[in-house]
């Protein structure tokens, strides 16, 4: 498997054969674009989860204020 | 048969379900993208003409397929929504539009980065393969935007599963753009054996990896902003609570 490896040093790795600038800006551009599109919908799940819980817990408060107001 | 596809249809069997495979889709995405890319930038062979632009190619080739499915899924999940008044159908449909842009903007973006050093060109105005899928993504972009001008009522679903027509029709002719019109983008390369070939087996085998990665990334990235949708229009029900308190 590592003589399957096309690169000896590391510069010629980088420069893929003349073309390093438009292999590594596609390989960037995709890894950009799966983890937006990864991260994202996950972070928005927090942030929903956060605001359900802040509403929820208010809404608490509220009602426990409403008991003790009619007593 | 009916009670499964209507089960399908009720948000919160599809968010319980969906979270159990989850992990699964996540670990088989994650193993089959590394792969792919590993085998990308380290393994693959120099093309004999291309050089390593190659490489490019297993990237572009997979983006670009996947992109295809994305009005056929709407078209499906519009008639479903229209038919059936199931919402999930709907919510779907508006996540696969966002999505069904992003993909269509990377093979664009990864075929003008390969086309600008094999091409001499960053873009045609006369190749149909270009302008077809250019076309995809402003038909996208306008979904999108009709979508969020309506705000999710059924004048958007009907709009939007209208033009879902529109959008598998140019399907159709981004395929075979190709064969119908002889211009600069070239032909999909045949499947072959031969490990002699330009595109024998470790090319082919390599975007095959990509393709299913990508297929993989996504159904992932779709059923979390699903996900995330059930849980806004549903935050009245008591099993969004419920799920709420436990977190």
């Amino acid at each position: 498997m590592l003589d399957a490896i096309q690169f000896s040093t590391w510069a010629e790795f980088f420069d893929m054969g003349g073309y390093g600038f438009n292999v590594w800006s596609v390989y960037a551009l995709f890894a950009i674009f799966v983890a937006i599109n990864l991260i994202f919908p996950w972070r928005k799940k927090q942030k929903i989860i956060r605001q359900l819980k802040r509403r929820m817990t208010l809404d608490a408060e509220i009602q426990s204020e409403d008991d003790s107001s009619g007593d | 048969m009916w009670v499964w596809f209507f089960k399908l249809g009720s948000p919160k069997w599809f968010y319980e379900l969906s979270g159990k495979w989850l992990p699964w889709l996540i670990g088989a995405m994650v193993i089959f993208m590394t792969v792919g890319v590993v085998w990308g930038l380290v393994f693959l062979p120099p093309d004999y003409q291309q050089g390593f632009t190659s490489r490019i190619l297993i990237v572009h080739v997979a983006v670009a397929g996947t992109s295809l499915a994305f009005f056929p899924l709407m078209f499906v999940a519009g008639t479903i929504t229209l038919v059936w008044r199931m919402k999930l159908a709907d919510m779907v449909a508006k996540h696969a539009a966002i999505l069904g842009a992003w993909f269509s903007f990377i093979t664009l973006a990864t075929g003008s980065l390969w086309g600008s050093v094999m091409w001499g060109t960053w873009w045609e105005w006369t190749d149909s393969r270009l302008v077809s899928m250019l076309f995809q993504l402003f038909l996208l972009l306008g979904v999108i935007s009709l979508r969020s001008a309506l705000e999710d009522s059924d004048a958007a679903a009907k709009a939007c599963a209208l033009l879902s027509i529109v959008g598998c029709i140019n399907v159709v002719i981004i395929k075979y753009s190709v064969e119908w019109w002889n211009t600069l983008h070239q032909v999909s390369s045949p499947v072959t054996t031969d490990a002699s070939s330009p595109n024998g087996p470790e090319f082919w085998i390599a975007t095959l990896i990509m393709i299913v990665a990508v297929y993989l990334f996504l159904s992932v990235s779709l059923i979390l902003s699903t996900r995330n949708e059930i849980l806004e229009r549903e935050r009245k029900a008591q099993w969004v609570q419920d799920l709420v308190l436990k977190s």
